[in-house]
């Protein structure tokens, strides 16, 4: 892209960026490290995550104040206005990952009888898909990548039918072993939080179609 | 050209392949565009880009340039207006102009206004006068400030004021087309804010076409835009769309600031 006749406003707009992937990097982190937790049982690891996520929280609002700040100094238009309104939406879904991370790692303590859960070993698979879908959605990111954002937004269904079958799992679990409800219902919460940072991923995916392009993902079927 | 607009409307204008020669320079370069009634239509592009050459074109300003030549056809209501025994100071009233520089005779506030309405024998007496005067500068936002001083000189106003006086001036002869060459750049924001606003109101009533230099103005007071480049028309659209997703490379480094 040609550089702006005023050079300090494409510098501003790099860091802009770099804050974004910063956020990704930290986001994505989580999410691994979340689900390491709750399948080892670490709780110390699961605090890290906790303790980490206020980085998080910090750089949201650093994209927040940047962004701001260039949208009354600069006067930005066109796919400059798009760039900067994409990385205030993105900032604000990508921390709201970190938070579902977070609760997840919450929750590590409050497994009892590790072994005894089958669905323990679909979640860090599905987590790795959410992972996976953050990692690439934001290399779509960097790379203003409008197709390979599309092909984020379409893994999204396995990640939901991922969820559909961890579901019947440990609903058909909690009715044999009604012991290990509370224990089983965790479980529950890890899978829809999962599920729900797919679902983010995708709204990352649509502002980085939107920020190249000025369409959404959607508007082309219509 | 990139145009993306409905063309149900009848046009108030209409230019077909102009081209602005001063001399054996060509200035504008085969340009076509149709201006809308109760649109403000702004013209926007980097300096010599051909602009304010081709507004000028609109009431036949370049006329008064002894190098300059205009090619092609532009009509108002479908009428030639380069077309021989065409009277060019009646196609003035109909289609106006506000310069940068706000110029108003040094004569007073009252005679600024007064003077196209009665040369041109749109008012009957003194009485029709003093309306006409009146409605032209409350129209222009300026009555209120100058109803107890019509007889100071229009010179002796602030150059918000003057210009606003100049719009009051240009509308007391009731044009159809009103034509701003950067009718702000010599303001101050307050000022400027003043006359956008007036701009606004009056879109209503007129077809309006700005140039400007400031890509703000032109995105808070037209509707559509007009880019040019080098004497061409690069890009026509709707404003929002203009400054939010300009389909041309041209249209989008110029906007972001990218250009040259």
């Amino acid at each position: 892209m040609a550089e702006h006749t005023v050079k300090a406003f494409d510098e501003d707009i790099t860091r802009l960026r770099g804050l974004i992937a910063e956020m990704g990097g930290l986001a994505e982190l989580a999410i691994q490290e979340a689900l390491e937790a709750l399948v080892t049982g670490d709780e110390e690891l699961g605090q890290q995550v906790v303790e980490r996520d206020k980085r998080l929280d910090r750089l949201e609002a650093e994209v927040d104040a940047m962004a701001v700040r260039l949208l009354a100094l600069r006067a930005p238009m066109a796919d400059d206005l798009r760039e900067i309104i994409a990385a205030l939406k993105i900032a604000g879904v990508v921390e709201r990952i970190g938070d579902y991370s977070k609760n997840i790692a919450k929750r590590v303590g409050r497994i009892e009888g590790r072994s005894r859960f089958e669905p323990l070993t679909l979640l860090p698979a599905m987590g790795e898909l959410a992972a996976e879908m953050v990692h690439d959605v934001l290399t779509a990111y960097a790379a203003r990548d409008p197709l390979m954002a599309r092909e984020v937004i379409e893994r999204d269904a396995k990640v939901d039918a991922f969820y559909d079958s961890v579901f019947r799992n440990l609903v058909s679990h909690m009715v044999e072993n009604p012991a290990t409800i509370s224990s089983a219902a965790q479980l529950l919460f890890v899978a829809r939080n999962l599920e729900r940072i797919g679902d983010h991923a995708t709204n990352v995916a649509e502002m980085v179609h939107f920020a190249a392009l000025g369409t959404y993902p959607t508007d082309i079927e219509r | 050209m990139v145009t993306d607009l409905p063309s149900n409307a009848e046009p108030k204008m209409r230019a077909r392949d102009v081209s602005v020669f001063y001399g054996d320079k060509k200035a504008v370069d085969s340009v076509s565009i149709d201006i809308q009634t109760e649109y403000v239509t702004a013209f926007i592009g980097p300096s010599g880009c051909g602009k304010s050459t081709f507004l000028r074109a609109f009431n036949r300003m370049n006329d008064t340039i002894g190098s300059a030549r205009v090619e092609g056809c532009i009509e108002l209501d479908g009428e030639d207006i380069y077309k021989s025994g065409m009277d060019v100071v009646q196609l003035r009233a109909r289609v106006g102009m506000v310069f940068q520089k706000p110029n108003p005779f040094p004569k007073s506030i009252y005679e600024n206004v007064a003077y196209g309405p009665r040369i041109h024998g749109f008012a009957e007496g003194k009485a029709d006068l003093d309306a006409v005067v009146e409605r032209s500068l409350r129209r222009a936002g300026l009555w209120d400030e100058v109803k107890d001083r019509l007889t100071d000189s229009g010179t002796a106003l602030s150059g918000g004021q003057q210009q606003r006086l100049c719009i009051a001036r240009a509308i007391a002869v009731e044009p159809e087309v009103i034509l701003m060459d950067e009718p702000a750049s010599a303001l101050d924001p307050i000022a400027t804010a003043k006359i956008e606003e007036l701009i606004d109101e009056l879109r209503g009533r007129y077809a309006i076409i700005i140039v400007t230099h400031s890509m703000q103005q032109a995105a808070r007071v037209s509707q559509r835009t007009a880019f040019f480049h080098l004497g061409h028309l690069v890009e026509y659209g709707e404003t929002s769309q203009i400054f939010t997703m300009p389909r041309e490379e041209r249209t989008k480094d110029y906007i972001t600031g990218r250009y040259g």
